[in-house]
């Protein structure tokens, strides 16, 4: 097999591995870092320069690009020192000093080759800043002018050695909140600063310029944090790299759900600090959560246990339907001959991609028919949970017919033919011999299922009115839309509650829907 | 039961399953099915099971036409090469699932089970599940739910072939007994040769979909009506040289640029009057190593096989296998007389690939 | 020779086999009738339907249920729709927010998930995993009201006190940048499907192949490359599929972070506008036939792609013949 082949070329690489003298590793190491610096650089280039100008001849006036292209810049360096220092990881065992002196030479050198990079392209630490052209220093008094560049913008705007600035416009600033103020202001910005000259109040407007200065020692702080960078890649145990990657990647959730809980249990927050009443740290309350449980949201009144039971029971009669409907129909489109076999085969390939979300609006109108007929219309028809979920089941039908024919596809023949011969029927055959084989498949869509219609919001939310059918996610919708203004912490509360049973239960069904790939997706491989 | 199978035909679109199929199979008999894999004889077999429709042609069980009958009305057992246990059923489970349909009541479901269970000698594992048991374990409790519902016909797939070759030996005998001691009539099918020369009563040679031969393991090995049949039937193959046969004063010689042998009349003369070239076959256990032979060679390769060597021997550019005692230590590039011994000589039509001796 | 067999026994009883074989159709067609009946009524008949929406001026202000009397007006929907000024600029948003979310969230970004999460301790990984399903199994209101909170300007947002804390200026993110974030919050939502489907694909990838590779010498990442890698190419084709359909289709999100904005459909994609136009209020009177119009069109790159799909699937691989023809 061509995986094996695979295996047997990385053999051949390693059988041709030979010690490296220190010469060598460095011009490996050195070899990674400018691979790695320019797959950045056409990446960016790529990002900026050919993605971003297609879209925007389109009319996308889309951002994405630009902050693709900092951010590959800005990864751009450590990606080169992680290259480098990968060389020096053989050695972190064996011979420390070898490893740190090989990771800090190829670093030094890359870092030594970006700056100058930079340097030239007036980019980094090099970059042109704000600037109004004028040494300044704190001192008792205020802002103290030390030196002002000649025909520089300062001494344009009149200003002069020895002023004392106090405020830009009305805001007192010291020389921290003077800079940030300048380093968010762009070219030309007008600033108007209040000084004293001596006894003298005077106000000048000082316009904004962009100053590259370049002054080679903005070089060290950088220097210092690559190589503490360097050492931490040298001495970072490897199998601590994946965590740290899935922690990383994983921290915009982190935060936000941190958040999220925070918001549950307090009056309010400003970023992720909770606050009370005069805007103290502190406010925390359990009331988001009490009146879950006493059914009172800001004047709406609700009793959240038939909610509750809907959600559940919209879930469960979703789950149970659509193992029943998908099993049946994927065990006759795997073992059973019939004219429109082929027909209907394709036909749910074709439905498995159809975005069934663009006919909510017939299915509306499907939906009033049915409700329109006796009996029947009572249990499927509009604004009942039968209705709902059949229409909810009818959308998972693609995937689960698809996915149960796969499994039973992986069921050997002689199981079904010796069921046969024993003398089941077809019907039997399906429920007693092969249904329990295909058990793994069962959970494994049972549990998209019951996700699915546990947060199923959309389908009931526009197919069904008032309370009488409304579960979590409807009800969630409801509070924003008839409480005003909204509670947005009470909100997140009902959020979490709805979240958490859902959240263990997948916990616990994991380990279960990993075999959705067992017999689901191999018919194809 | 008797089974009858009429001019059966069976394709699967284009592809030619088992095509214009004879057989009249004896109550009480077993017949294998032989034959390399693909020749149509697992289609076969399932098709008597009823799992495929004959595409065409009758298949009587008795005087009962059972082409149309379902598997389940047909009261047959089967044992599949995978066994095809229920996993999640116990022993117990599996072996009651037959009497289960056909709503046998619990107390009879267990007599017989335990019943069939202790012939099996797996008395003691009802309990457990398929999982559980060793690949022969497995085998005796398929066997056993094939048994359970007394059937009038048993189909074997391949069933030892999963096996390893100690079990295979045993299971082989007791097998064989049990259908012997039942009197069921059996169909076994097989690619294994000495499986079905040791157990059948006859054998059914097939090839490409079409029957080569059926008939007893003896004729098929001493007067095999094929070029196919003699060279499939019998371990290691029988050796074949394009020779000509030619007639000379009564008396008969096989003849090739670095071979001449005398053959006796009775089977020189077919071929003698045979136009051209014929195919000789002679068995690897009919040659001999002998100090008198009346052909030279030279030792090729030496295969030990334990209690015999498998010889390669070179005559010009012909090539023989031969068995030699272990005994006798030939080397590699020695070399060596052969004695034929053409009495067991077989010869064929080169063209049609029938026997010139037999018909 | 059929003719010889049939001549030779005329004891087969031939009516009987037609009159079987229709009785084995009536039980597959048994087995397949739910399935068959839902999809007739809520996706055929549906679909009928909404073709002909397209075709009239159904509106709220006008509507009716009965297909009868709705006002048939040919194809001006779709005449209004190639006029319409924006629809090129929403068209071209959507080519971007499905190719962009896709290649670096649903695809790149689960696969890199589940190959780090497969490498870690097993029990570490399910709850990593655990912790990536989160967006998919959480209300769409609140989690879009957790990134909304996120990138809140100041002093609400907590990217912002971030930003504060570190001297850094304070952005209003969502009129800067707010396809960024479009992509970010659907991004982090799609991860799941393709980190669950990789993730059980490797799981099935049998250990002696992965343990036989690290024998040969082969280290972690190339085993990654040569084993793992070309052993999942047909889940990750699947996976690109699927997920290109969904992220077509799916607006849920968009319109409640964006709605589409800010300023004229700047984040506005194909799907939001069928369900502004159709469902939402948003000019006062509920324009169905003409949201249909766009619903139409969605569908229709919705079956061209799912046919392109089966091609790259091997459609004929997966509807081999059943081995048994017994009723």
């Amino acid at each position: 097999m061509k995986a094996r082949d695979a295996v047997f070329d990385t053999l051949k690489v390693k059988v041709d591995e030979r010690p490296q003298s220190l010469p060598q590793d460095l011009v490996e190491a050195l070899r990674l870092g400018a691979i790695s610096i320019l797959v950045l650089l056409i990446a960016a280039f790529l990002f900026s320069g050919v993605i971003g100008p297609l879209f925007a001849l389109g009319g996308v006036e889309e951002t994405v690009m630009d902050v693709l292209t900092r951010l590959s810049l800005l990864a751009l360096p450590f990606v080169a020192y992680i290259g480098g220092a990968s060389v020096a990881r053989r050695y972190t065992r064996s011979d420390i000093a070898r490893a740190l002196g090989l990771a800090f030479s190829s670093t030094v050198i890359l870092f030594a080759v970006i700056s100058a990079g930079y340097y030239v392209l007036d980019y980094g630490v090099f970059a042109p800043r704000q600037s109004l052209q004028m040494t300044l220093s704190q001192s008792e008094a205020g802002i103290r002018v030390d030196a002002v560049v000649a025909g520089g913008a300062a001494e344009t705007a009149g200003l002069q050695v020895g002023d004392v600035i106090s405020a830009i416009r009305r805001d007192a600033v010291d020389l921290d909140a003077f800079n940030r103020r300048l380093s968010q202001s762009k070219e030309g910005d007008p600033l108007r600063l209040r000084f004293k000259r001596g006894e003298e109040e005077l106000q000048e407007t000082v316009r904004v310029v962009l100053v590259s200065d370049k002054q080679l020692g903005a070089l060290w702080p950088g220097l210092a944090l690559a190589l503490a960078f360097t050492a931490i890649i040298v001495f970072l145990p490897g199998h601590w790299a994946p965590y740290i990657a899935l922690v990383g990647l994983l921290s915009p959730l982190i935060v936000g759900y941190f958040w999220v809980i925070i918001a549950t249990f307090s009056f309010r927050t400003e970023g992720l600090v909770p606050l009370d009443g005069n805007d103290n740290f502190g406010g925390f309350t359990l009331k988001n959560w009490e009146s879950i449980f006493v059914g009172n949201i800001a004047g709406l009144e609700f009793n959240i246990v038939p909610i509750f039971m809907t959600s559940l029971a919209i879930a469960v009669v979703m789950t149970f339907v659509v193992l029943l409907v998908s099993s049946m129909a994927g065990y006759a489109l795997s073992r059973m001959h019939f004219p429109g076999r082929r027909f209907f085969l394709s036909f749910t390939l074709i439905l498995h991609g159809f975005p069934a979300i663009t006919l909510l609006i017939p299915i509306f109108i499907v939906l009033l028919r049915l409700g329109n007929i006796p009996v029947i219309g009572e249990l499927i028809g509009f604004n009942t949970v039968g209705g709902i979920a059949l229409v909810m089941v009818a959308f998972q039908l693609p995937l689960g017919v698809w996915l149960m024919k796969g499994f039973f596809d992986n069921i050997p023949w002689d199981m079904e033919r010796s069921a046969l011969i024993d003398g089941a029927s077809r019907w039997r055959t399906y429920w007693e011999i092969l249904l329990p084989q295909i058990r793994p498949g069962l959970l494994a869509l049972g549990i998209f299922a019951f996700i699915g219609g546990w947060n199923a919001y959309i389908i009931p939310a526009t197919y069904s009115i008032g309370t009488g059918v409304s579960n979590l996610p409807v009800f969630l919708n409801e509070l924003i839309d008839e409480t005003a203004p909204v509670d947005w912490n009470q909100v997140a509360a009902v959020g979490l509650f709805q979240l958490i049973p859902i959240f263990i239960f997948f916990i616990f069904a994991q380990e279960y829907l990993l075999n959705i790939y067992a017999g689901g997706t191999k018919g194809s491989s | 039961m008797k089974v009858t199978i009429d001019n059966l035909s069976k394709k699967f679109g284009d592809v030619i399953g088992v095509e214009n199929l004879t057989l009249h199979i004896e109550d009480g008999e077993f017949v294998a099915f032989l034959g390399p894999s693909g020749c149509g004889k697992t289609t076969t077999l399932l098709t008597l099971a009823g799992i495929y429709k004959p595409t065409d042609g009758v298949i009587r069980f008795g005087e009962r036409v059972v082409n149309t009958v379902q598997p389940k009305d047909r009261n047959i057992g089967m044992v599949f090469q995978s066994y095809a246990l229920y996993p999640h059923m116990t022993v117990f489970q599996n072996i009651a699932y037959p009497l289960k349909l056909k709503k046998v009541s619990k107390a009879d479901q267990h007599d017989r089970v335990r019943q069939v269970a202790n012939v099996m000698g797996i008395g003691e594992l009802l309990d457990r599940r398929p999982g559980q048991l060793s690949g022969g374990q497995q085998q005796r409790v398929a066997l056993g739910r094939a048994l359970v519902k007394e059937p009038d016909v048993l189909l074997f797939d391949e069933p030892l072939s999963n096996l390893d070759a100690r079990l295979r030996l045993t299971m082989r005998g007791e097998i064989k007994h049990l259908q012997k001691d039942l009197g069921i009539t059996s169909i076994y099918v097989t690619h294994d040769q000495v499986e079905a020369m040791t157990m059948a009563d006859r054998i059914a040679v097939m090839s490409g979909g079409h029957l080569q031969a059926f008939d007893s393991p003896d004729e098929l090995y001493d007067r095999p009506k094929t070029q196919f049949v003699a060279g499939f039937v019998g371990n290691p193959p029988m050796n074949f040289v394009d020779v000509s046969v030619q007639a000379s004063n009564g008396r008969f010689f096989a003849e090739t640029e670095s071979l001449r042998l005398e053959v006796q009349a009775a089977r020189g003369a077919p071929p003698a009057s045979y136009d051209g070239p014929v195919v000789m076959g002679i068995r690897p256990e009919d040659i001999q190593i002998a100090s008198n032979g009346s052909v030279s060679g030279e030792i090729f390769v030496v295969e030990p096989l334990g209690r015999e060597d498998l010889i390669d021997v070179r005559v010009g550019r012909h090539s023989f296998l031969l068995l030699a005692d272990t005994e006798d230590r030939h080397q590699a590039g020695e070399r060596v007389s052969l004695a034929f011994d053409m009495e067991q000589a077989q010869f064929f039509d080169p063209k049609t690939e029938k026997s010139l001796l037999w018909q | 020779m059929s003719e010889q067999a049939k001549s030779s026994d005329s004891s087969v009883p031939r009516g009987i086999l037609g009159s079987n074989a229709l009785k084995s159709y009536l039980g597959a067609y048994g087995f397949m009738a739910p399935a068959g009946i839902l999809v007739i009524v809520f996706f055929l008949i549906p679909v009928a339907i909404v073709l002909y929406l397209s075709l009239t001026n159904l509106a709220s202000s006008n509507f009716t249920s009965n297909l009868a009397i709705m006002e048939f007006i040919g194809l001006k929907n779709y005449q209004t729709l190639l006029n319409d000024q924006f629809a090129r600029k929403i068209f071209f948003n959507t080519i971007f927010y499905v190719l962009v979310t896709l290649s670096i969230f649903n695809v790149s970004l689960a696969l890199l998930v589940s190959l780090l999460t497969t490498h870690i301790d097993r029990s570490a990984g399910f709850v990593f995993r655990a912790l990536w399903i989160l967006p998919r199994i959480t209300s769409p209101v609140v989690y879009i009201l957790i990134w909304k909170r996120m990138i809140a300007e100041a002093p609400f947002g907590i990217i912002n006190q971030f930003n504060e804390a570190l001297g850094q200026p304070t952005y209003n993110y969502i009129s800067t940048n707010p396809w960024v974030f479009v992509v970010v919050v659907n991004g982090f939502i799609g991860v799941s499907f393709g980190m669950i489907i990789f993730t059980s694909a490797i799981e099935s990838i049998p250990k002696d192949l992965l343990n036989a590779s690290l024998v040969d010498g082969s280290s972690k990442l190339q085993r990654i490359r040569y084993v793992i890698m070309p052993l999942i190419r047909w889940p990750l084709l699947f996976v690109v599929t699927y997920q290109t359909l969904s992220l077509l289709t799916s607006f849920v999100e968009i319109q409640l972070l964006t709605d589409g904005g800010p300023g004229l459909y700047r984040t506005e994609v194909w799907s939001l506008t069928a369900y502004h136009r159709a469902l939402s209020n948003y000019f006062g009177n509920a324009q169905w036939g003409y949201g249909s119009a766009f619903a139409v069109l969605l569908v229709m790159i919705g079956v061209v792609l799912a046919v392109i799909y089966m091609r790259v699937f091997r459609f004929d691989e997966l509807i081999a013949e059943p081995r048994v023809e017994a009723l």
